[in-house]
């Protein structure tokens, strides 16, 4: 039970994070490695807003998600959309924009160390234990997960209910017909990659409100991120969120159950498994 | 309502258009004729500007289209339906009109249009909650003509809506055309299929290798030898 909770708790972070990578590589089709690090850069901003003015993570939240969807934007303008224009929609883009975002891995990462150094970091908030189902949870897990429950059902309700969502599915499935109802798909895929970076920012404070964590983390979390959105199937959102999920609880079990250091390659094994047996996703259908 | 002026379109080396002028005037249904390859879907995909002419003019309502981005042509009142359809397969009945509604200029009368839509293509009331992927290629190219209407457009672009047909069901098709002009919209259409569009047109041009080799009144061109000759299989109709 105990192993249920806390991997629900972990899987709701997942899914957040994978959430927002499906929608960059999915509607502006931008596969971004530096991914993790947006999770990190927010995370270490809340440490600090925490530790160094006192603001409440809760309240940080609000302030980090639109930071990470003003960088997300201004990554997007200034870096991502002159190879857009050159790949003229080709199939070059996907390559450019790994090599491109491979090497943003690096500044971002350069920069945290430069800012933050390469300690581990974490915060004591809210982390007295609370009873649900007979099991102790800390506070902070609690609310980190009610964070990413209700970001990413929100978001995965916008996509699937209104307009606006109905916009970029189009995009996401169909971009060449897109122009025809008048869509500007280089407009859609800024906000798609913004609002990405938001999600990655958010999940970056839910893991600050619980994990302990350090400055070249970011790539573990691109790599999970990345299993959960091919194990979910490419640019499929409810398939993600079940994966996300799926692998909390895979991991907290193994380490639980097996071995605090096999969790990595679990995650690994899985990813290995899919890519061999079911390359569409679990949960993808066949191309 | 509409004026090419000269137009040229070219494929690296190849010349798709070579300087060619066709006008539309309001109200009236234009047909371009002509066999693979004479350079139809490139007149279309031009003034569509899903390709960049090399030089000439589109001038629509005296406003010049030839650098408007592709994505601000139908809010302007011109409305495609490419060569393929250009719909979203993966996508329902339903969401595929609803996107067709939202470059609308007025978008009070949304509910209005589609009801006239699904009184158009009944079809498509029925099955509005299919993928459209998953339909007939007739019933998709009626989605595909139903969610250009729903933007609300003047001019009305259609890329050989007959393609890939059984004839019956591009009798259906046409049918339903004659019903969307007699609501007063303007049709640019190109064509192989010449006789159902001969019937239908007001007016034709003839698209040879990427030129103009003749025009003129619909009834005028189904009793020319020549085009009887080269397009509606040697017996006039």
């Amino acid at each position: 039970m105990t192993t249920l909770i806390l991997g629900l708790v972990l899987g709701g972070t997942y899914a957040l994070l994978a959430l927002g990578l499906t929608i960059q590589y999915g509607i502006a089709r931008i596969m971004n490695l530096a991914y993790g690090e947006i999770t990190l850069a927010a995370a270490f901003v809340l440490v600090f807003l925490f530790q160094a003015a006192g603001i409440s993570p809760l309240a940080a939240i609000l302030l980090v998600g639109p930071l990470g969807y003003a960088i997300g934007w201004a990554l997007y303008a200034v870096m991502m959309r002159p190879l857009v224009a050159r790949s003229g929609g080709g199939s070059r883009l996907e390559v450019d924009s790994i090599l491109a975002t491979f090497g943003l891995l690096f500044v971002i990462q350069g920069l945290l160390l430069m800012v933050f150094g390469s300690n581990f970091t974490s915060i004591a908030y809210l982390d007295q234990g609370i009873s649900v189902f007979g099991v102790t949870v800390a506070l902070n897990r609690l609310l980190a997960f009610a964070v990413c429950v209700i970001a990413g059902g929100a978001l995965t309700l916008a996509i699937s209910r209104s307009r606006w969502g109905l916009v970029m599915r189009a995009v996401a499935l169909t971009p060449s017909s897109a122009p025809l109802v008048g869509i500007d798909v280089n407009r859609v895929a800024r906000q798609a990659f913004a609002l990405g970076s938001a999600l990655a920012a958010i999940g970056g404070t839910s893991v600050a409100m619980y994990q302990t964590f350090s400055a070249t983390d970011g790539v573990v979390f691109t790599m999970k991120a990345l299993v959960i959105v091919i194990m979910g199937g490419v640019g499929n959102v409810p398939g993600v969120l079940v994966a996300g999920f799926a692998l909390g609880l895979v991991e907290t079990f193994v380490a639980t159950m097996i071995d605090p250091g096999l969790t990595l390659a679990a995650t690994f094994a899985i990813f290995l498994g899919v890519l061999l047996w079911r390359p569409q996703g679990i949960f993808g259908r066949r191309a | 309502m509409l004026e090419v002026r000269n137009l040229s379109v070219r494929y690296g080396k190849h010349l798709a258009l070579d300087d060619v002028s066709v006008t539309v005037n309001t109200g009236e249904m234009v047909a371009i004729l002509g066999a693979n390859g004479a350079g139809k879907s490139s007149l279309l995909n031009a003034i569509g500007r899903r390709v960049q002419a090399a030089s000439g003019t589109l001038l629509y309502r005296g406003q010049e289209l030839s650098q408007l981005p592709q994505h601000l042509l139908v809010a302007s009142g011109i409305a495609l339906v490419p060569e393929g359809r250009g719909i979203f397969p993966r996508l329902s009945v339903e969401e595929n009109l609803t996107l067709g509604s939202l470059p609308a200029r007025d978008k009070r009368n949304t509910g209005q249009r589609r009801e006239l839509v699904h009184a158009i293509f009944p079809k498509l009331a029925e099955r509005r909650h299919q993928i459209a992927g998953t339909m007939s290629g007739g019933e998709q190219q009626m989605v595909a003509i139903g969610r250009a209407l729903m933007s609300d457009p003047d001019l009305l672009l259609l890329d050989e809506p007959s393609l890939g047909l059984a004839p019956i069901v591009t009798q259906e098709v046409f049918a339903a055309l004659a019903r969307i002009r007699g609501n007063g919209l303007t049709i640019m259409l190109v064509e192989q299929n010449a006789r159902a569009t001969l019937a239908l047109a007001d007016r034709a041009y003839l698209l040879e290798a990427g030129r103009v080799t003749g025009s003129g009144t619909a009834s005028d061109l189904r009793n020319d030898p020549a085009v009887v000759n080269a397009f509606l299989g040697g017996s006039a109709a």
